[in-house]
């Protein structure tokens, strides 16, 4: 394993029943980083994730987890919360936490009184000796997002955390996440909605089919498309328009299109010299969103859509 | 990486604190104490309507007096459920349209009719009456028929009754005895095994219904997972067998009867008391966690209760035969099916604890409690590849022997 890498994976591979799910992965997810994994439903996020931290076992291609090559032996320094939640309904929020926590090898007084603490500090203080099943389903999956840091793990993935949360649990969330980077936690988190990988992630891979479309800085990511340009006249004719690129297109009275290579500059000139009259001109750069649907497809930004549309009528 | 022992003790620790502190362990407790009451109780009546046959007699009162003091004589030295009761009537004109008449009076519930005089008997009912109440009939006949002709002799029995000269023990007596204690210990563990091993079915369900399996399976092996379970209702069965025995206790106290309970030294088993009853707790626990594991496993493949309520019934039926197999180990007669009985992971708790009860060797304890343990090891840890394999979907649960990689890390480290 590389230095300074929390999490390494090359080549895996899984199907099931003889349908590939998952088709040769390779992942690089430095120490500290908040490493979003994004793609549709059914793109094979979750398999990853179970591959990754040992919960099956890839058919082919191995994976190191903080320096281990059996997922389990880092455990106690893993948190996961699954995209499917999991608690038992009889318990206490403050036993769940510490049973959680338990599981990953912390002593159970210690767990509590963590839990007792996350729970305060996180408004729900009064929730400490209620059951699960008594808590909505948002709090419920905060009490299990509580029980999937109450160790103090190195390396947190989260599957889906936003799913089914509403618009104040989703900031607490990502307020959260930020808390655990700043801490010094490796942070890896699956999504199909990109405005939280946007918000949140230094790193992201893009998966789509099975395979990894993309892996790298966000950054990087819109980089590969070149910033847009849109632009407004007085004049909606003259000699101007022939120093439009070819790929300018007019909607609601605004031009817009790719930022030529050669920059602002010359285009800016003959515009003016064309007698255009500008009104209005800013040069965007592209958000996460087109960068995905450059990168995975058209077909798979339509899912991510839909997706996220469920989720936000979810969340109101 | 905790091993697979201290992630097996989370897990216990919590299945049997939300099971002990949850309302239905209360029913558990008392549902066994009310059966055992009920059936008492039920057994008590059955035995006080009696359940012998009738027999009508047809006879003058000269007859049928000494029949009755015939049969009071033969019941002394028998039982009192051991020779039909008598009813005596006066004899009609036609007494073989009576006795046809009485038999067919469902009220009076004849089994036969007896008529005619000491040397001349007559038996009216069916045919099969011959095989139960004839003989029986015929040996009261025959004694008051021996008596009435002592009394016509005016002479009495020649000898007089037998002589006692009373030893510590008869071999024959003795191996009876201890074949019966056998019995008895094999009932014992099988029943309350019945009663809890069939429960851990069912232990996963929760786990899969409510999704927390994945998180299990993510923090540790999942052979701690089942091994935790079957833990967890181990301890909770031998809660359930402390209460059970305590009251028990009470009850015999309280019924006079814990002083006959101490005065049974002729009884003891081969291996003494004590041991016997350290070796039948420890054959319980083997006997639990062997069938718990394999149900268990058969369980956590099951997706819904509907499923495990399908499944539920064979696997009470391979008990049954798991208690038919043991029991042939008693005695000895046929070697090879006791030697299988040994053998066989599944009877081999219940055929060791009747081992103990007949013979002293106390090292086959040794060997078979070894041989128990290793099969509740390779089944649990086949049922948790299988269950890896096929309810997780996963290629492959890792090599056999992982379960003992933590242990061999720190072995080498050390």
């Amino acid at each position: 394993m590389r230095a300074g890498l929390a999490l390494e994976a090359h080549g895996l591979v899984k199907s099931f029943d003889g349908n590939p799910a998952v088709r040769g992965i390779d992942l690089a997810v430095p120490e500290g980083a908040i490493y979003g994994i994004l793609g549709p439903n059914g793109a094979g996020k979750t398999t990853t994730l179970r591959m990754l931290l040992g919960i099956i076992e890839p058919d082919s291609g191995h994976r190191v987890l903080l320096g281990h090559e059996r997922p389990l032996e880092a455990a106690r320094i893993v948190g996961y919360l699954p995209e499917e939640r999991g608690l038992y309904p009889a318990m206490s929020t403050r036993e769940a936490i510490a049973f959680m926590g338990a599981l990953r090898g912390l002593p159970l007084e210690t767990g509590r009184k963590r839990a007792e603490i996350l729970l305060r500090e996180n408004g729900l203080g009064d929730y400490v000796d209620k059951p699960i099943k008594s808590l909505s389903k948002g709090m419920a999956q905060t009490i299990q997002l509580f029980g999937t840091i109450v160790h103090k793990p190195k390396l947190v993935v989260l599957d889906e955390p936003f799913s089914g949360l509403d618009a104040i649990n989703q900031g607490r969330l990502e307020h959260l996440i930020r808390d655990e980077a700043a801490a010094g936690t490796t942070v890896i988190f699956s999504t199909h909605v990109i405005h939280h990988a946007e918000r949140l992630c230094e790193r992201i891979a893009i998966i789509a089919g099975g395979r990894i479309r993309f892996e790298g800085p966000v950054s990087e990511a819109r980089d590969r498309l070149r910033p847009q340009v849109r632009l407004k006249t007085r004049n909606a004719d003259g000699a101007w328009r022939g120093a439009l690129p070819g790929d300018a297109a007019e909607a609601g009275g605004h031009w817009q299109f790719e930022l030529p290579k050669a920059g602002i500059e010359p285009l800016l000139k003959a515009l003016i010299d064309g007698g255009a009259g500008i009104e209005e001109l800013s040069i965007e750069r592209r958000g996460l969103h087109d960068a995905f649907v450059a990168i995975a497809g058209e077909a798979a930004a339509r899912e991510m859509e839909t997706g996220m549309a469920a989720d936000l009528g979810e969340a109101a | 990486m905790m091993s697979v022992f201290e992630a097996a003790w989370v897990i216990a620790r919590r299945d049997f604190v939300a099971q002990v502190y949850s309302r239905n362990f209360v029913l558990f407790l008392i549902a066994p104490i009310l059966l055992f009451g009920f059936a008492v109780f039920v057994g008590s009546q059955t035995e006080r309507v009696g359940n012998q046959p009738v027999v009508a007699l047809v006879t003058d009162s000269a007859t049928a007096d000494a029949l009755n003091i015939a049969r009071t004589r033969l019941v002394a030295a028998t039982s009192d459920t051991a020779f039909p009761e008598f009813r005596a009537l006066n004899p009609a004109e036609d007494v073989r349209v009576q006795a046809r008449a009485l038999l067919a009076d469902e009220e009076a519930a004849y089994s036969a009719v007896l008529s005619g005089t000491l040397e001349r008997p007559v038996l009216t009912g069916p045919e099969r009456v011959d095989e139960f109440t004839g003989r029986r009939v015929q040996l009261v006949v025959e004694e008051a028929r021996r008596t009435a002709a002592l009394e016509a002799a005016r002479a009495q029995p020649r000898g007089g009754p037998i002589v006692r000269d009373v030893t510590q023990n008869a071999a024959g007596n003795l191996q009876m005895l201890r074949r019966l204690l056998a019995r008895l210990g094999q009932t014992l563990i099988f029943t309350v095994t019945i009663m809890l091993a069939t429960l851990s079915l069912s232990t996963l369900v929760e786990e899969k219904s409510n999704k927390i399996i994945e998180v299990l399976a993510a923090a540790v092996p999942l052979d701690s997972v089942f091994l935790g379970k079957l833990l967890a209702m181990l301890g909770i069965s031998l809660v359930g067998l402390s209460v059970w025995s305590g009251i028990a206790g009470l009850a015999f106290t309280f019924a006079g009867l814990a002083t006959d309970w101490v005065n049974l030294p002729d009884v003891s088993p081969a291996i003494g008391w004590p041991a016997w009853i350290a070796l039948l707790l420890l054959y319980y626990a083997a006997n639990f966690m062997v069938l718990a594991s394999l149900f268990l496993g058969i369980g956590a493949q099951a997706s819904n209760i509907r499923e495990i309520q399908t499944i539920s019934m064979p696997v009470v039926l391979l008990q049954l035969m798991v208690l038919l197999l043991a029991m042939n180990a008693i005695g000895g007669e046929n070697e090879t099916l006791a030697w299988a009985a040994y053998l066989v992971p599944f009877s081999s708790p219940l055929a060791m604890a009747a081992y103990g009860a007949q013979y002293e060797a106390l090292w086959p304890h040794l060997l078979a409690l070894a041989w128990q343990a290793f099969w509740v090891f390779v089944i649990i840890r086949l049922s948790a590849r299988l269950f890896r394999a096929t309810v997780l979907k996963s290629a492959s649960g890792g090599s056999f022997l992982g379960f003992l990689r933590p242990w061999r890390r720190r072995t080498d480290a050390a």
